[in-house]
């Protein structure tokens, strides 16, 4: 009887232990789902979808030189009244175009489940008018972004995309790494963390060296 | 129904397919920014060997060390170079790892953004390039982390931004370094367009052949 | 908590890496043009495929017809193509049986146009169906819309299209979105928004 009570707890214990990987598992999964449709979104001029990617007790949005964003009213500034036009029809000239890849995301979930850290990176290719003129662009940047768990759903909690380079194609990012960006009118304050190339800034990582931890 | 066992052996392959593709993102955030040492702490003390382009064959833990302490950045106490950038997007990573969970392997599409010297890898004036590759690289789990036992960088192309691969294929690969030379040599060094493949590691999913 | 449930969610999670697995295969099999190993990722009940403005080829005898057009000559070392996958979004359905995917293709090229050899800049995007036949996961629909293919030397403002995909003389019917920039058609995501419609 007793030898059937350990078992019993040995096994009760040992579910609970998968329990916490599969759902560790699941966790990470959806965070890189959410960043990759993010992607899709953003390329599609989704502003709508995007907004109701972010919590309600979002942080704030940061993107390249754009400024900083407070909160979800900030989050509805950016995307909606500036990206969106407020929602006004807006037609954007069949030429312009941008495609921000999503790519290699570094997923850390915090030990109590409810927030994680992502880093990804994103390769750009775009169409833009800078002043009266369309301009062919390449562009590299980085995420690290926070995200939070609220009713089983993940969702974006802090954003910040910071621009390496964005370079004319006619030139290539030696000969001109930095083109057609501007801050935002409407920004709650300055960016925190423009340093393109050739500047030498690294964006910090939100994690340890996982061989050495430190 | 399966059992407790079977679960955490299915769980156990999914976590260890997540860490390897973390483990691998990783190596090319430490390789954007030049954080060499961080780079090597990613190898195993067992490694096996790191082979990129035509520098030849670097062996061991040691030869890892000299491979990017030694050579990439031109010394434990080099600077970095103003201006310098190599950044490589770790793309479509297929990570297989051996029914033991302890090894595994996995293979990379490398696509990298350059500004770097191409008379050899410290000299001259930087220059603007595409450059384009496949991994195909081995992991071992150490003390429940895995790391990268074999490092293996298949170059496509290298070339300069205003010409494109077709006018001018590789750039500043003149065979391995006189100065910090390898334990052996290149293996396979047959970039565009010599149509040479690097064939992959993984079985086919349905035929598995 | 029980063994049963928390089987369902392993499967779930194998079942989403599984597929991410297949299409960077087919990926890594396309790229080397290995016929045969593109051909054994498709179900026997494949619906149809569909590449750029090739037209729709339906069934496995018509993806067999399209693939073997494309992939199944010898060429020279200096035609390649490397299409990249990447930012995968995988949906299974709740009945774990079918599941969609999206994804994008950064790519580049070098092939011939005309007389000539050119090297090009490819972008392109996937909605994928993909079903489980006996365990397995398998394509049952391959549609790949081009984005844009210009050269290298231009740029995709200047040169959207290098050339106009035709349909192949052998496609079962007329592509269904063969739309590339600057047409400003989107296609439709497969996949749910993961927070209002999850």
């Amino acid at each position: 009887m007793h030898k059937q009570v350990l078992l019993q707890r040995w096994s009760n214990m040992n579910l609970e232990e998968l329990e916490k990987q599969v759902q560790l598992q699941e966790d990470i999964q959806e965070i890189e789902h959410l960043q990759r449709t993010y992607g899709y979104y953003f390329d599609n001029h989704m502003w709508q979808e995007i907004v109701d990617l972010f919590s309600d007790n979002a942080e704030s949005v940061e993107i390249i030189d754009h400024g900083l964003f407070y909160g979800k009213k900030g989050v509805r500034r950016i995307y909606w009244d500036m990206f969106a036009g407020g929602g006004k029809p807006r037609q954007w000239p069949a030429w312009e175009q941008w495609s921000v890849i999503q790519i290699g995301g570094v997923v850390d979930v915090s030990p109590d489940g409810k927030t994680a850290w992502g880093r990804w990176q994103t390769w750009l290719t775009e169409s833009l008018p800078l002043g009266a003129f369309p301009h062919n662009e390449w562009s590299h940047g980085y995420y690290e972004n926070k995200y939070v768990k609220e009713d089983g759903k993940w969702k974006f909690s802090k954003l910040h995309w910071n621009d390496t380079f964005c370079t004319p194609i006619e030139h290539g990012w030696l000969k001109n790494a930095q083109l057609g960006w501007m801050p935002l009118p409407d920004a709650d304050a300055p960016p925190t963390a423009f340093h393109p190339y050739p500047s030498g800034y690294h964006v910090p990582y939100h994690y340890k060296n996982p061989i050495t931890g430190k | 129904m399966a059992t407790l066992e079977e679960l955490q052996k299915r769980i156990q392959r999914l976590e260890d397919i997540k860490q390897i593709e973390k483990l691998q993102r990783i190596y090319g955030y430490y390789h954007d920014y030049e954080e060499w040492e961080k780079v090597v702490d990613l190898y195993s003390d067992n490694a096996e060997s790191v082979e990129e382009c035509d520098y030849g064959v670097y062996k061991g833990k040691e030869g890892v060390r000299r491979y990017y302490i030694d050579l990439l950045k031109g010394g434990k106490d080099a600077k970095p170079r103003v201006g310098y950038m190599s950044i490589g997007m770790q793309i479509q990573g297929v990570v297989t790892v051996d029914p033991d969970g302890r090894n595994a392997k996995g293979r990379w599409y490398g696509f990298f953004v350059e500004a770097r010297p191409i008379l050899n890898l410290h000299d001259g004036e930087l220059r603007q390039l595409w450059a384009h590759g496949i991994y195909e690289n081995e992991y071992v789990k150490e003390d429940g982390k895995w790391k990268i036992k074999k490092l293996h960088f298949f170059l496509n192309f290298r070339t300069p931004y205003e010409d494109g691969w077709l006018k001018t294929p590789v750039v500043g690969h003149n065979g391995p370094d006189m100065n910090v030379p390898p334990d052996a040599p290149p293996t396979n060094f047959h970039p565009f367009p010599s149509g040479v493949h690097f064939p992959p590691h993984f079985k086919h999913p349905i035929t598995g052949k | 908590m029980n063994l049963e449930k928390l089987e369902k969610q392993v499967t779930l999670l194998e079942d989403i890496q599984e597929i991410e697995n297949l299409q960077k295969l087919y990926g890594y099999y396309f790229d080397y043009s290995m016929f045969p190993e593109v051909m054994g990722l498709f179900s026997e009940n494949t619906d149809s495929v569909e590449v750029t403005g090739h037209g729709v080829f339906r069934g496995k005898e018509g993806a067999r017809r399209m693939y073997e057009a494309m992939l199944a000559t010898k060429r020279s070392g200096w035609i390649f193509f490397e299409i990249m996958q990447s930012q995968g979004v995988v949906d299974i359905a709740t009945d774990g049986k079918t599941a969609t995917g999206c994804w994008y293709t950064p790519s580049f090229e070098c092939r011939p146009f005309g007389g000539a050899q050119r090297q090009t800049w490819q972008f392109g995007i996937y909605d994928n169906e993909y079903i489980k036949e006996n365990g397995k996961w398998y394509f049952k629909k391959l549609r790949w819309s081009l984005i844009f293919w210009t050269s290298f030397e231009s740029g995709f403002l200047k040169v959207p299209r290098l050339t106009d995909d035709l349909a192949f003389p052998n496609a079962d019917a007329s592509p269904t979105a063969y739309h590339p920039y600057p047409s400003r058609y989107h296609v439709p995501f497969p996949f749910k928004h993961p927070v209002a419609d999850a």
